[in-house]
């Protein structure tokens, strides 16, 4: 199948100034070719998980269905204040970082699901781990549900990768449930060519206790759209992000993680941890939502960017909404090169300026690169960022 | 919160929500509603030169092929077709206090500005609906060659190439539909010129009153600060209540030139049937400094970002501002700043209480360009909620296109840290004062940046009164 692309998506949940261009992101593109629908199947099904693969994009989405109330996935109607946009995935089943154009999408392209469900009370120690390992040329559509079950724990590690100059098209939508007590964990490894273009959306829901954890590593393809909503709905539901980024040359990333507070004493953590070289251009968009009802909650977005080029750039949009009183938003950015403090320091030391620009990008990525819970996978992450710096 | 908590009151407007008696045979008001005839009206009142008879007419194009804001709070209830653009009262504008038409005179009284013109002010402009009824200007001021006058006299005199080559250059009239919208029927406000070299010790101020029902006010204010001068200006706005919509668009364009340092105070107290849609611009040359201190209390619904742009190396801007969104209120306000200099630096710190539903809003832009080496930008939000009815939401974006820069962003937004109470408490004060106390404290950055007396004007405006139950 060879398909033309055009959809808005990554809109922020309040729109701002036009001038900017950062209310929303187009994905345009022209004859692209798809010819594969699947996700990687995994060797071994481990016990009280279970996999049913290639279900219609659509019909997946019934896990969802089945909690609609409790996942309150509708807000808003046009003309809300501030430029509210929830209207606009009114219809999704559940809300996802990119957007309806991505459901559509993949309802389009009869792209497959397989949906993971853990039996409650299951703890799955091992990670579970699909590899995407895509040749030149190739188009992958895929989509995964992972339901898990009250006081389960599962992790899943997706590893998207290609021979560095491949080109081709991979484009993913990552749809959890985490039930009372449940954890989720959900580790991304994105190593794709530099011919790739790539998108990759999430959405989540937690319910009381439960817990969505993302990992993610992003190093590879020309242009790259992330998304990820997650619905804390009931209290004490927990979201944690580690994202690290790296984007040269000429590529583009653009990013919009939401973390929707909805239950009483719910907490998130979005940490962003970036390198810009070349001519790369990068927009993150990350957005801390108190509703109302979310009392007792904490919020907090964290970036930290290193522009090493003089021709990047940087777009950042940190957004807090606030509808509660007794909650504890905070957000924090810094933007720069490095200090000339800290370059002094490692001269004292004997590191001349590239080799402590080196050490610094190492840093940075790494901390999260360290945090994949597979070895194999974390050491191939480790040697990509190595081979770049 | 418990149910046991102090009530911090929301500002008090009636100190502004008097109305005076028009007699309406002394008033010349234009219908309601906007066409080509309301502009070539506007424009024969001012009796206008023919470029700017033109410029009106464009803007009016402009402004009916621009869409509303699709973001920002609701403007739905603003019907240009229920607003009057232009209302002026007969007599002409004076240079003496007792020369001014007694009813108006009265409404200046009730404000306090000739007693402050007396005290602490090197000149004053006050206008009434759509047209200056006085503009003084002190005798020592006057004598270093500081122009204070009404746009429209400046227009006719040897500041006419000046102001034409100024004249919404800054703020473009496709900058926004209410850039247009104000283009087509400005009326009214201050041309400040400072020449070089002179530093005027002690502020200037414009008073701003829109006293009629259902009508525009349209000002336009601009400044020029030459290389090396220095100007505090001063403005503030009121009005009293009415049950329909009242519009604000003004316009603010300033020019601060190399060495030149401008503050710009203002006090925001429209009644609640304002819509504030006003622009404010300045641009600033090298080693220029431009300072913002803006309190934003009144209104009913706010667009409000004042915005810098730092075109000279070395030039510099701070921002101060707080925002007070009470009951029925939908206040958005910030700033923008676009560094393009070298070694550019910009400050913004605001701070924003949302109380019995009001809807508080900080968004902002920071746009350091690829020429701007080494700029430094730090940007500071605060938000306190005071109850769960009301919304205090942070929107503010960056866009940096040079690695030889550094941005900092902080924002928090939370309520009355329950442990700051009990340390107050805890030190013999009561907790109705300590939560006084906390919110002062909370205000104190922006009213110190303030006069003495307009700071006193907005702690009476906050007028924090804290009650036990």
């Amino acid at each position: 199948m060879n398909k033309d692309l055009n959809m808005k998506v990554n809109v922020l949940p309040v729109l701002t100034y036009n001038f900017l261009r950062l209310n929303d992101s187009t994905i345009l593109a022209s004859d692209i070719r798809i010819d594969s629908f699947e996700s990687p199947k995994l060797n071994v099904v481990p016990a009280g998980v279970t996999v049913e693969s290639s279900v219609d994009f659509e019909k997946a989405g019934e896990v969802f269905r089945a909690y609609k109330e409790r996942i309150q996935v509708t807000t808003g109607v046009p003309g809300d204040p501030n430029g509210d946009t929830s209207y606009r995935d009114k219809d999704q089943v559940l809300r996802t970082g990119m957007g309806i154009d991505v459901d559509e999408f993949m309802t389009e392209v009869s792209a497959k699901a397989d949906i993971y469900t853990v039996d409650e009370g299951v703890k799955v120690s091992e990670p579970l781990v699909l590899h995407y390992d895509l040749k030149d040329g190739d188009g992958n559509v895929s989509a995964q549900v992972i339901h898990a079950k009250k006081n389960s724990e599962i992790t899943l590690i997706m590893d998207y990768n290609s021979d560095k100059d491949a080109s081709g098209f991979l484009g993913i939508s990552t749809r959890i449930l985490a039930e009372e007590g449940a954890k989720v964990n959900i580790v991304k490894s994105q190593l794709l060519g530099n011919g790739f273009l790539h998108f990759d959306d999430m959405g989540g829901a937690c319910f009381e206790k439960g817990a969505i954890n993302v990992i993610a590593v992003e190093l590879g393809a020309y242009k790259a759209w992330n998304g990820c909503y997650i619905n804390l709905s009931e209290k004490e539901a927990d979201f944690n992000s580690n994202i690290a980024y790296l984007s040269r040359d000429d590529h583009e990333l653009d990013i919009n993680y939401v973390a929707d507070h909805r239950g009483k004493k719910t907490n998130a953590l979005m940490q962003f941890k970036g390198v810009l070289m070349g001519e790369a251009k990068k927009t993150l968009r990350f957005t801390i939502d108190f509703k109302n009802g979310s009392s007792g909650s904490a919020g907090d977005e964290q970036e930290d960017t290193l522009l090493l080029s003089d021709n990047v750039v940087n777009r950042t949009m940190p957004v807090i909404l606030c509808q509660e009183e007794d909650v504890d938003g905070r957000h924090g950015a810094t933007i720069g090169q490095l200090g000339e403090d800290l370059l002094f320091y490692m001269q004292t030391r004997g590191i001349d300026e590239e080799e402590a620009k080196r050490i610094m990008i190492k840093a940075r990525l790494e901390s999260v690169a360290r945090m994949i819970p597979d070895p194999e996978l974390m050491q191939k992450v480790i040697y990509f960022i190595q081979g770049i710096v | 919160m418990s149910e046991n908590k102090q009530v911090v009151n929301e500002i008090d407007h009636s100190m502004y929500d008097f109305k005076d008696v028009e007699n309406e045979q002394d008033f010349y008001r234009l219908k309601e509603g906007l066409s080509k005839e309301t502009v070539l009206k506007v424009s024969e009142e001012k009796n206008d030169p023919d470029w700017m008879r033109d410029f009106r007419l464009k803007c009016l194009d402009i402004y009916n092929e621009i869409k509303m804001p699709d973001w920002g709070p609701s403007i739905e209830g603003l019907d240009m077709d229920r607003i009057s653009s232009y209302v002026r009262h007969k007599s002409d504008m004076k240079g003496k206090w007792e020369d001014v038409p007694e009813d108006i005179k009265n409404t200046f009284e009730r404000l306090g500005i000739p007693q402050a013109e007396r005290e602490s002010l090197a000149g004053v402009g006050a206008q009434y609906d759509s047209e200056l009824v006085y503009h003084n200007v002190k005798d020592e001021v006057a004598a270093q060659g500081v122009i204070y006058t009404d746009l429209e006299s400046a227009l006719r005199s040897e500041y006419a190439d000046m102001i034409k080559e100024h004249f919404m250059k800054l703020v473009p009239p496709t900058d926004h539909k209410f850039a247009a919208l104000h283009g087509a029927v400005w009326s009214g406000g201050s041309f400040v010129y400072v020449p070089k070299g002179v530093k005027v010790e002690i502020p200037l101020q414009s008073y701003f009153r829109l006293n009629a029902a259902g009508a525009g006010q349209f000002e336009h204010t601009l400044i020029i600060v030459d290389e090396g001068a220095d100007l505090h200006f001063i403005e503030g706005c009121s009005a009293p209540k009415y049950n329909v919509a009242n519009l604000h668009a003004g316009c603010v364009e300033l020019f601060v030139g190399k060495n030149a340092r401008l503050r710009y105070s203002t006090i925001e107290n429209w009644s609640k049937n304002m819509y504030n849609l006003n622009t404010k611009r300045a641009v600033v040359e090298e080693n220029g400094i431009m300072e913002w201190v803006s309190g934003s209390f009144g209104s009913h619904t706010s667009y409000l970002y004042p915005m810098t742009i730092l075109k000279g190396d070395n030039s510099k801007m701070e921002f101060t501002g707080i925002t007070f969104a009470g009951k029925g209120q939908n206040l958005d306000t910030g700033a923008k700043v676009v560094h393009q200099g070298k070694k550019t630096s910009s400050v913004i710190s605001t701070k924003s209480i949302s109380k019995d539903g009001g809807i508080g809003t900080y968004r902002s832009s920071v746009v350091i360009q690829n020429s701007a080496k080494k700029a430094k930008a730090s940007v500071s939000c605060d938000s306190l909620m005071l109850d769960s009815i009301s919304r205090a939401d942070t929107i503010p974006a960056m866009d940096i296109r040079t690695n030889d820069a550094d941005v900092g962003h902080e924002a928090k937004i939370g309520r009355i840290s329950d442990e700051a109470v009990f340390y107050l408490m805890s030190r013999g004060i009561s907790e109705e004062d300590a939560k006084a106390m906390i919110v002062s404290g909370f205000a104190n950055p922006v009213s110190k940046e303030l006069p003495l007396e307009y700071a006193v004007e907005m702690n009476n405006l906050i007028k924090l009164e804290m009650s036990g139950h």
